[in-house]
């Protein structure tokens, strides 16, 4: 069987197939299987491949999405939904533990880079106090959290309504980015200096980052089909 | 009406599986074979949540080939529990089929009897 990243690649290859208005509705339904966190990934995509081949095929002999989605495309979405394997909780686990190594990662290599070229001018401080590094950490991962469920809600909300909403999306997702921002700074400048404090190289934190990324590389692989 | 469409789904799940039984079958192939049978209704859209369920029950399963069309296909196969399972409806829809259609037939014509529609 194709893994879901396939799937997906192929998926947008073969989207264009559709008409206009095919697509509309067709995509529709797509980010609203794929935005349900409840959903298998691989059985989400091998399902939205079995419907888009439907559909070319049935626009091919000159019927509409409405013949497949029937007129309530939402409550039809509901029912695929219903009907679907939930995620498989060591999936659920993989995503959850790449999404922090994968935020502690480039948390750490970027830091390095800014540290490594600022340092070529002027001598950075390097000191870290490990309270307050473990504390923005946790901060930035809740609102990591808290951001996928936010936007995944906005778009459930947006997707089936008219285009009118479109801008809502954009300007709730940019809110909750710049207080999810705030919080975090807010959260480094309240909490500074706790902890015991250690003198970390820039270069020693880039390393630190791209191995996070790395085991990150590695433990995304474990997640099964 | 939970009833009226558990009954239905069963139908639904007997008749797909009929269908699969016969010759492995890709979606869009299974709707337009259900539509030759005069099962309009349960074509198109209403056989993928079918699909699903029998999937996340064990009694068909998907499998990537090469189809007459030229694309690789997902065709559906029925799975030994699926036989099983299909078998077991066939049968008890077989005991209920005629008698039902024989009563509802009888009333149909006491109501226009009646005068009723």
């Amino acid at each position: 069987m194709r893994k879901a990243t396939e799937l997906i690649e192929e998926n947008n290859r073969k989207r264009e197939l559709l008409n206009v208005e095919n697509e509309k509705i067709y995509t529709d339904v797509l980010q609203y299987v794929r935005t349900d966190l409840r959903v298998g990934e691989q059985a989400a995509e091998e399902l939205l491949m079995d419907l888009l081949d439907h559909l070319i095929e049935a626009q091919e002999n000159g019927k509409e999405a409405q013949d497949l989605f029937g007129n309530s495309f939402e409550a039809y979405a509901d029912e695929l939904i219903a009907n679907m394997p939930a995620e498989n909780k060591r999936n659920i686990l993989v995503l959850f533990s790449t999404g922090i190594l994968g935020l502690a990662g480039w948390f750490a290599l970027s830091y390095g880079i800014i540290n490594g070229m600022i340092s070529i001018f002027t001598p950075v401080d390097n000191e870290f106090a490990l309270g307050s590094v473990f504390l923005i950490l946790l901060s930035l991962i809740l609102v990591g959290i808290l951001g996928i469920f936010v936007i995944f809600r906005v778009i459930r909300f947006s997707v089936f309504k008219p285009k009118v909403n479109e801008w809502k999306v954009y300007v709730l997702s940019g809110l909750f980015g710049m207080v999810g921002f705030a919080f975090v700074v807010g959260v480094g400048l309240f909490f500074d200096g706790i902890g015991p404090v250690i003198q970390i190289q820039w270069w020693v934190l880039l390393l630190a980052g791209l191995v996070l990324l790395g085991i990150n590389k590695g433990v995304s692989r474990l997640s099964i089909n | 009406m939970a009833l009226r469409s558990q009954l239905l789904k069963g139908v639904l799940d007997a008749c797909v599986m009929a269908v699969i039984d016969e010759q492995p079958v890709y979606g869009y192939e299974l709707s337009q074979k259900l539509q030759k049978i005069g099962l309009p209704d349960i074509s198109d859209g209403t056989i993928y949540p079918v699909l699903l369920r029998l999937q996340k029950n064990g009694f068909i399963k998907g499998e990537m080939k090469p189809s007459a069309s030229g694309p690789n296909r997902k065709y559906y196969f029925l799975t030994n529990e699926g036989k099983k399972e299909l078998e077991q409806i066939s049968s008890e829809w077989l005991q209920i089929a005629h008698p039902v259609s024989q009563l509802l037939k009888r009333s149909e014509k006491d109501e226009k009897s009646n005068g009723v529609n």
